[in-house]
């Protein structure tokens, strides 16, 4: 070492000042902050470790779920499940009087009433109307023109396409209704008065070609009524039926005698009311037509890929610790003022910090999803949630890749969002209990507070991005329960990511302008 | 753009801060220039950390300004290259190894990966930079924190107090080397509110109190002023040499049964006078004043009348 036995030597100015001429000029711009922010993330085992416990948790959490619910299908057994064009699972049963349509034709009738039959009220989407079917078969594609008592004229085509027509008073009035084939191309017309026609919709069906059926058809959904208080829900769904009258009944271009089918009638023995069941009498210019059942997409109560991925309401715990740590780590042990004096320009600094653990969130999350689903749903069959109760889902699916990689994006997003707050707050453990009273909170009470409150709390809370998890198609057309037990979000997977992003924005945001103007 | 007359310098102008109803910083002004130690002393919560916060960007001053090379901190492109410094050897999150440590700074920077163990080895830390820095002693992270601070090889270090918690070796190393690195033409600021710490190796003074300068002088130019004159002396005949100096316009005091201080007249005429009186001594002096005491003199003054008293000269 040095020796300091010489005077210090008096200062003399101007001496040369310092050159470095061992360390090339630097940059310190946005990659390299990645870069710093990134091997500070990798170089505390710590942390390393969380990040596996939030996978590891997820999946086993996920796992779980899948292998804990037990569903025996009693009874006989039915065949496959039908299925519509596209192999969607469908419903299809419903009244039907026919004849034989070889070419071009057109259907026009007066429906005159759409009454329920017996006790139960009707369901808004029972149907009565005009349709054009290949064959009677169920699943078969098809065209309908409709009155319904709650949604008005609708013009429908295989299973899931839906027009809506004028809303008129329901069924209150006598309503014309037309459906016209011109080879595939299907157009559907309402009237008042069967003078005055409204196109309703249009559709190209490729599947009516050659003869198809064509004729009147009443169907009736169940009616469901639901009890739900403190998390304890009972569902009652009734059968209904439907009776409507049709006059005025014209048909040009068909063949053949009127036939009486029930379509999808048959259901095992004891199973009730027997649905596509029904009666209809009449000839030539007027019928009545009893029937029960529905045409419309298959809509499950249980979403077996949310269910799949449920271990996320837990690992987000362990990502959200993370993503707070990432800051509050450095305030805690003044290392801040090191980063913030390397690079003054502290906004980046917070921004490079959520892009880096945003990434590794993400990742972390794909995997942990991934294997989950991949495993669960295995799982999930052999618990008996299987064909034809339940569709079978498919990892390249839209709405499961959608939700597997939503659950990265929702982990990643709850990290940032807990970084954000690390970096408002300061200390570690206020910020990961705000998170877990953002979160947990609202996925606890939805469970137990009015559905009303319950769906508020899941579209404005940041729980909202748990919407990204089903993997159920919903349709406008279709009555279903949506209860937040079950993961249905009521505002759809995209508006609820959204919302937590905007969360996710604000608080970035708040975070960048306090952490730029305060002190450190 | 920087000039040449501001390269390397350190400018601080005016600087106030108040905490609530603390003022930490009551108008601070000094100037550090390349080539020298400078001691930055002062007793604890004098304001020594809040400004090196401040010239780092960190805190906001209320109002003044800090420049570094004519520029504010936060307005340097590559701060690590231009300013190297350490705040708080304790700054390290535990559960990272040293040598990752300095690895993620280097890559703030774009720095080359050997340069971190380079200063590594010039700190004395190699042997140690794959351990977890929370098992390091303090010594061991006031090294780890001056291999940080020259990881940029910066024309400029702020150091705040880096001797805390060395060890006799670590001291007498890291003496010699903030004097190697004034050497080469650095600017070199070393805070200590243990004014001994800085006896050996500052060139420079910059003492504060209160938030204020109270001095701002070279080392040597303040010991010859706080020695002054004084004269110890031991005698038999307290008393005779009591009177007979008084007499003469010293002032005396006296420091024990036969030891006395006389300040007013230099050793050379206090002989004069006592032999020609024919009063016995055995020991006459000039009394050399330590850094130590000439600093306990400023700063008692400043805690006393909180107001800074005439000491020393301008320092260049």
């Amino acid at each position: 070492m040095t020796t300091t036995q010489t005077p210090p030597a008096p200062p003399n100015p101007p001496v040369a000042p310092y050159r470095s001429t061992v360390v090339p000029p630097g940059r310190d711009g946005f990659p390299q902050l990645l870069r710093a922010e990134w091997t500070k993330l990798r170089t505390v085992r710590r942390w390393n470790l969380t990040l596996l416990g939030a996978v590891l948790l997820t999946i086993l959490i996920s796992l779980f779920a899948a292998s804990s619910g037990k569903v025996e299908t009693s009874g006989e057994k039915r065949g496959p499940a039908p299925t519509g064009p596209g192999g969607i699972q469908i419903l299809d049963s419903f009244r039907y009087v026919h004849r034989s349509l070889p070419g071009d034709g057109t259907l026009t009738v007066r429906v005159d009433r759409l009454v329920g039959q017996g006790e139960t009220r009707l369901s808004g989407w029972a149907k009565a109307g005009l349709l054009l079917k290949k064959s009677t078969a169920q699943g078969a594609p098809y065209a309908a023109v409709m009155v319904t008592p709650g949604h008005g004229v609708r013009f429908q085509h295989d299973f899931v396409h839906d027009t809506a027509g004028s809303e008129g008073d329901g069924v209150a009035t006598a309503r014309w209704l037309r459906l016209v084939r011109d080879g595939t191309r299907i157009t559907g017309y309402e009237s008042a008065d069967g003078s005055g026609w409204q196109r309703v919709g249009s559709a190209d069906v490729p599947g009516l070609d050659g003869t198809v059926q064509a004729g009147l058809f009443v169907t009736s959904p169940m009616v469901t009524r639901m009890e739900r208080s403190f998390g304890a829900v009972s569902v009652d769904s009734r059968p209904a039926r439907a009776t409507a009258e049709f006059g005025q009944v014209a048909v040009s271009g068909t063949q053949g005698d009127w036939r009486h089918t029930g379509v999808g009638g048959r259901l095992p023995a004891g199973a009730g009311e027997s649905e596509g069941a029904g009666t209809s009498t009449g000839t030539g210019g007027a019928f009545t037509v009893t029937g029960s059942g529905d045409i419309a997409p298959a809509v499950q109560d249980m979403d077996l890929g949310a269910t799949s991925l449920s271990g996320t309401q837990l690992g987000l715990v362990l990502i959200a610790a993370l993503g707070a740590l990432f800051v509050t780590a450095e305030y805690r042990r003044g290392m801040i003022r090191t980063t913030f004096a390397a690079s003054p320009r502290r906004g980046r600094v917070l921004v490079a910090k959520a892009a880096v653990v945003g990434a590794v969130t993400f990742v972390a999350g794909l995997v942990a999803s991934v294997v989950s689903f991949v495993i669960g749903q295995p799982m999930l069959r052999a618990n008996g949630h299987k064909p034809p109760q339940f569709a079978e889902l498919h990892f390249t699916d839209g709405p499961v890749l959608r939700a597997v990689a939503g659950s990265g994006v929702l982990l990643a997003l709850i990290a940032v969002l807990a970084l954000g707050l690390g970096a408002l707050l300061r200390r570690t453990a206020p910020a990961i209990a705000t998170v877990v009273v953002l979160f947990v909170a609202p996925l606890v009470l939805v469970s137990i507070l009015p559905l009303g409150l319950s769906r508020f709390l899941q579209q404005v809370t940041p729980v909202a991005g748990f919407a990204i998890q089903e993997t159920r198609t919903r349709y406008g057309h279709v009555d279903s329960l949506c209860l937040p037990e079950d993961g249905c979000y009521p505002q759809g997977p995209w508006l609820g990511l959204g919302m937590l992003a905007l969360y996710v924005a604000v608080v970035l945001a708040l975070a960048v302008w306090r952490v730029r103007r305060r002190d450190v | 753009m920087e000039t040449d007359a501001d390269a390397g310098t350190v400018q601080v102008k005016g600087l106030r801060k108040r905490f609530g109803s603390v003022t930490a910083l009551d108008g601070l002004s000094f100037t550090l220039t390349p080539g020298q130690v400078t001691g930055f002393v002062g007793p604890n919560g004098a304001g020594k950390s809040t400004t090196l916060r401040i010239v780092l960007g960190l805190d906001a001053a209320d109002d003044g300004e800090a420049l570094i090379g004519g520029r504010p901190y936060r307005a340097l492109s590559t701060p690590l290259q231009e300013v190297g410094a350490l705040l708080d050897a304790g700054a390290v999150h535990p559960s990272r190894r040293g040598r990752d440590h300095l690895l993620w700074l280097a890559h703030s920077h774009r720095i080359p990966v050997r340069r971190v163990d380079e200063v590594l080895e010039q700190v004395g830390l190699a042997s140690a930079s794959r351990r977890r820095a929370g098992g390091y002693s303090l010594g061991m992270r006031q090294r780890l924190g001056i291999a940080a601070a020259l990881l940029g090889d910066p024309p400029v270090l702020l150091l705040d107090e880096p001797v805390n918690g060395l060890d006799p070796e670590g001291i007498r190393w890291i003496r010699g080397f903030l004097k190697s690195l004034a050497r080469e033409g650095r600017t070199v600021l070393v805070s200590s509110h243990l004014m001994s710490e800085l006896e050996d190796s500052a060139d420079h003074l910059v003492v504060i109190g209160r938030g204020r300068v109270i001095a701002d002088t070279g080392v040597r130019e303040l010991l010859a002023a706080a020695s002054g004159d004084r004269v110890a002396l031991r005698t038999s005949a307290r008393t005779e040499a009591m009177t007979l100096l008084a007499a003469a316009g010293a002032t005396v005091a006296a420091t024990d049964r036969d030891a006395l201080t006389v300040s007013g007249v230099n050793a050379e005429k206090v002989v004069q006078l006592l032999a020609g009186a024919g009063v016995p001594f055995s020991e006459v002096s000039a009394h050399r004043a330590t850094l130590e005491e000439a600093y306990m003199e400023l700063t008692g003054d400043a805690l006393e009348f909180a107001a800074p008293p005439v000491t020393g000269t301008e320092a260049s």
